[in-house]
């Protein structure tokens, strides 16, 4: 038997497989419900968000479930009000089927519906909705940068329908969902990668378990570096190619043109952009000019989701465009900012040949190094996320890299969970907020923990510590 | 931690802030009680007053009597309310007809919050009285603080705050420089908890032998001294690895932006920069701060705050005018 995809032979069965947004879960399943009562106000649910989020397998597993009779066509191969009518006219007009099961009809893939040439698809299915008997429900692809179009053209269809969105998965989650994936097929995959490959897929668990299920042919263990191998690097090429052309842009037109071209979203492009400036722009004026317009454009970001007023995005666009891409003027880039931290390191830049090569500056030796001179090198080199080639015996530092923030907070998170439960010891014990206690106390405690053992334990007793708490505070 | 073990019991403990011990004298006499408003900055002795003050009126056993709450960590007035309900719902038995609800950070509530706690205080005035807790009596609303006798705390004087700390030095057997003394001053001014948390963490990383040099070591390695390494590292024009600092406190040592954002700018008020540009950068930092509240992603506003450092560090270098 020929194997099934990953992506279909673990496709939730249940609701309780279903990986994350659980708002949108809770709203489905209310609305399903509602339907034992009788036909609910709204006759169809639309549910709509980004590619690969679960929201045909929400669909189906709801289906199992509550024990309905799953219908499902695809809306853009039934392109005229015809066809439709002929596959679903009947469906719509009996609650139960033939065997006694109720019914659910789902619609896929409306977004493949255009709203010109399909303006009879459209029509077809606003009329099923308004006389159908059994519970329809809609699902559409929406990508973020052309919501505002997607909702203009679909605008009679969400007036009608319960409104449900799906969001992207958080990193936590999709890593925890292809962890159990490799146990289950017997693939070991280090920590590291599955947070890469999480990370990569941006919330779209599919892209992640199709990307994982490539990365497994014909491996046992997996590693970072086999990721390298598989042609994942794309969101770092989609990138770094944005970044590039960013900027060499001269004019703000040319520069939005590049931002809404490229295949970043733009929440990773925001995080692109803030975590490569630094290593871009030298001149520290140049620096704030492009980091206040970042910041500015995140604010426009953070209006347009908090008020879903998604016409506000286009004034982040601008920022990102313009204020970025025209920022740079006299700085002259990486192999600078590489050259300034050696000599802050006290290095001689004579013991080099520095150059820009495709893969990033490059930082080779022209003369044995000595132990503490290479090691000192080596922490400058680190720190601006460069390592050593052994091959090529030199250090290489790569013009961009990837966006850190999702990934630290991912590791640290068990450091967290001990710290807030400290904290909130502390805040009892010593009549404190616990934000207060984190700010004031916590920093004494570590000094404390760190240097005398005696007092140490009679404050682990009274505050009652546990083991792993006194060692999160020992360690530091 | 010694900021509990010496925290004085009893009012007549207390050592300064004497006429507002004296008010609170007569009331534990009198065993009667308004409602309290106690505001002062931190580290001046509120909450140890009321603590003291229960204690006093209610005895050993006082805890039976009171309950505090942290407006800043209960989740919104309705929680505080029930919990106000609970608790308030029985009078205490003995010759005292009231229990005492502590609300610290009470100025952290916002209006509307503050008028539902007004009506649950009214509601409950015969069983419960209030004592709100907080830094500026103008973020109370003037209809709690018209019902409220106000008590206002001030910074304690360095000669308060040195007799306290050799007191404690003293009983914990440890040797103190009179350099060690005002450097631990220097930083925690009239904050008294802030100062004797300093003094027992530099017992402890220097064998109890404290001098000038171990406060200022210890200094840098809580965050206050973190924040002032980072500001350090901008003005020096190292962006990158102040970027790394700021990352380390918000996410390791899971520090609120808004704490960081604190600290920063008293930092920036001691440096040693033209008062001209004291106000320039107060006034990016207050704008930050609004957008704290605007759902942004915090560590890029602040970091936008640290490029303008390091532009000023720059501008200084070179002696020219920063950020005209």
């Amino acid at each position: 038997m020929a194997e099934q995809p990953w992506t279909e032979r673990f496709r939730p069965r249940t609701l309780s497989e279903v990986v994350g947004n659980e708002e949108a879960k809770g709203r489905l399943l209310e609305w399903l419900k509602s339907w034992e009562e009788g036909i609910p106000k709204k006759r169809a649910a639309l549910l709509y968000g980004p590619p690969g989020v679960g929201k045909t397998s929400l669909v189906v597993a709801a289906a199992n479930d509550l024990g309905y009779d799953l219908l499902e066509v695809n809306a853009s191969d039934y392109r005229t009000a015809r066809r439709l009518k002929e596959i679903l006219g009947r469906a719509s007009t009996q609650q139960v089927t033939v065997t006694g099961r109720r019914r659910l009809i789902l619609i896929d893939e409306l977004e493949g519906l255009s709203g010109r040439e399909d303006r009879g698809g459209v029509e077809a299915i606003l009329e099923l909705i308004r006389e159908t008997r059994a519970p329809i429900v809609l699902v559409s692809t929406v990508y973020t940068a052309l919501r505002e179009a997607w909702e203009k053209k679909l605008r009679e269809l969400t007036r009608l329908s319960l409104p449900i969105e799906l969001k992207p998965i958080p990193v936590v989650e999709v890593v925890e969902r292809l962890r159990e994936i490799a146990s289950r097929v017997g693939v070991e995959v280090k920590e590291e990668a599955l947070e890469e490959l999480a990370i990569r897929s941006e919330g779209d668990l599919r892209t992640a378990i199709n990307d994982l299920e490539a990365v497994a042919r014909g491996r046992k263990h997996i590693t970072l570096q086999d990721l390298e191998t598989l042609g994942l690097r794309d969101r770092q090429l989609y990138a770094e190619e944005a970044l590039r052309r960013l900027f060499t842009a001269k004019t703000l037109q040319e520069a939005r043109g590049i931002i809404s071209s490229t295949q970043l979203n733009y929440d990773e492009l925001i995080e692109w952009i803030y975590e490569n400036l630094p290593y871009i722009l030298d001149d520290p004026r140049e620096l704030l000019e492009a980091l206040d317009a970042l910041a500015r454009a995140d604010i426009h970001r953070a209006r347009a989701e908090r008020f879903q007023a998604y016409r506000l995005l286009k004034y982040m666009f601008d920022e990102l465009a313009g204020g970025i891409a025209l920022s740079m003027e006299r700085s002259q880039g990486l192999l600078r900012i590489v050259k300034r931290h050696l000599k802050a390191m006290g290095v001689p830049l004579s013991l080099f040949n520095l150059e820009e090569r495709p893969e990033g500056v490059s930082i080779a030796p022209v003369k044995y190094l000595g132990g503490e001179t290479w090691r000192k090198v080596h922490i400058a080199v680190r720190a601006l996320g460069g390592s050593w080639d052994r091959e090529g015996r030199r250090w290489i530092v790569g013009y961009l890299r990837p966006p850190r923030i999702a990934l630290r907070y991912w590791w640290s998170r068990e450091r967290r969970r001990i710290l807030r439960s400290i904290s909130s010891k502390a805040a009892v014990k010593m009549h404190l907020s616990t934000s207060r206690a984190i700010r004031d106390v916590i920093p004494i405690l570590k000094v404390i923990f760190q240097s005398d053992a005696e007092m140490a334990k009679g404050i682990a007793e009274w505050m009652e510590l546990d083991s792993d708490e006194i060692k999160w505070l020992s360690k530091g | 931690m010694w900021t509990e073990k010496y925290r004085p019991k009893s009012l007549d403990e207390m050592i300064n802030q004497e006429e507002i011990v004296t008010r609170l004298k007569r009331f534990v006499q009198e065993k009667n009680l308004p409602h309290l408003l106690f505001v002062g900055p931190a580290g001046v002795g509120k909450t140890t007053a009321i603590l003291a003050l229960a204690h006093d009126l209610y005895g050993p056993e006082y805890r039976n009597y009171i309950m505090e709450l942290n407006a800043s960590d209960e989740r919104g007035i309705n929680v505080i309310r029930e919990k106000v309900k609970f608790f308030a719902r029985t009078a205490p038995i003995g010759d005292v007809p009231f229990k005492i609800l502590i609300m610290d950070e009470a100025d952290s509530l916002t209006a509307d919050a503050q008028h539902a706690l007004r009506r649950t205080m009214e509601r409950y005035t015969k069983t419960c009285r209030f004592c709100l807790i907080g830094n500026y009596s103008e973020r109370i609303i003037e209809p709690i603080q018209s019902r409220c006798s106000i008590f206002r705390f001030s910074p304690l004087s360095e000669e308060d705050v040195k007799r306290c700390l050799r007191m404690i030095a003293e009983k914990e057997n440890v040797e103190v420089s009179p350099e060690g003394y005002d450097a631990i001053y220097e930083e925690s001014r009239g904050d008294l908890r802030k100062a004797i948390n300093l003094l027992q963490a530099a017992a402890a990383a220097a064998g109890r032998k404290v001098d000038a040099e171990v406060v200022y070591a210890v200094l840098g390695r809580v965050s206050p001294g973190r924040v002032r390494e980072m500001i350090q590292l901008s003005l020096k024009g190292e962006f990158i690895e102040a970027r790394e600092v700021l990352r380390s406190l918000l996410i390791d040592e899971g520090m609120a932006a808004e704490d960081i954002l604190r600290m920063i700018y008293s930092e920036v008020m001691r440096l040693d920069i033209p008062e001209r540009l004291k106000v320039r950068l107060s006034d990016a930092i207050g704008e930050v701060d609004y957008r704290l509240t605007q759902g942004s992603r915090p560590e890029i506003q602040l970091s936008a705050l640290l490029a303008k450092l390091v532009l000023v560090g720059e501008e200084m270098r070179s002696g020219g005018a920063a950020l005209d």
